[in-house]
């Protein structure tokens, strides 16, 4: 078991407001969207007979799907459709704002695909969704990210019948 | 915006019934967007599960992660104790 402590907060709500600041000047459009009454779901089953699925926005998608589009600043709300079965060596990151080249040395930095699998044969986890959810996190209007992509993540993972979802950024 | 894009849609996921957790890099981001559950990696943006090619590390990761899951009672925000050794900005 690890000591997990609470990160001292001090701050951050200042730094949090400092950066949407910075986003505001540099981007249109940009807003300070949060989630309004935050949730907690807790878990309805062990983790040993949970179905996991992995959410990042990293800019993970497969070499025979659309690239994100990274060459404007109205970023990108789409998402991609990784299944379970997917080979890693073909998985490409394409965001321009965090260097990929960790990624691509190993998806497993960002996209933990194989440690995944991993755990599901050590009984740690039940199974691995069938399918994942790559999506790119470059988005200075984060109003079409809750309104659109977020609903259709929410969908396909209930879809799956995923139990517990992982989320990783860049 | 990494951190605010998939905080947004890890609060949307939590709400429909699906217990969520996330790594942080930015936690002031993280913090601000609102999230169910997060842990606080103190790694360089890029390598949220740690460095190319070192899988016990990724597993270190996420079984904080999953251990976070399983003893959560409400909204949490926790520090994982490892650090990046690599990077001197980091350590």
């Amino acid at each position: 078991m690890f000591d997990l402590q609470p990160i001292d907060t001090e701050g951050l709500q200042e730094q949090y407001h400092e950066w949407i600041e910075f986003i505001a000047r540099a981007h249109e459009g940009s807003n300070p969207r949060v989630n309004e009454d935050p949730a907690f779901t807790p878990l309805s089953k062990p983790l040993s007979a949970s179905r996991v699925a992995l959410c990042t926005t990293a800019g993970a998608h497969l070499d025979d799907q659309e690239p994100f589009n990274v060459l404007t600043h109205d970023g990108d709300h789409t998402h991609r459709v990784l299944p379970d079965d997917l080979d890693p060596s073909r998985l490409r990151f394409t965001h321009t704002h965090y260097d990929t080249s960790s990624a691509e040395q190993d998806p497993n930095c960002v996209f933990p695909i194989d440690r995944l699998h991993e755990l599901v044969e050590r009984g740690r986890i039940g199974a691995a969704s069938p399918v994942h959810v790559g999506m790119m996190g470059f988005n200075p209007d984060p109003s079409p990210v809750q309104d659109v992509l977020a609903p259709k993540v929410v969908d396909l993972l209930h879809d799956a019948e995923v139990d517990v979802a992982i989320m990783v950024p860049g | 915006m990494c951190h605010r894009s998939v905080g947004l849609v890890q609060g949307a996921v939590e709400a429909s019934g699906i217990p969520t957790v996330t790594i942080a890099m930015r936690p002031d981001i993280t913090y601000g967007v609102r999230v169910p559950r997060a842990a606080w990696a103190r790694f360089p943006h890029g390598n949220p599960l740690g460095e190319p090619h070192q899988p016990e590390q990724h597993h270190l990761v996420l079984e904080a992660l999953l251990q976070l899951l399983e003893t959560a009672e409400d909204r949490s925000f926790v520090e994982l104790p490892f650090r990046w050794r690599r990077w001197k900005k980091w350590l």
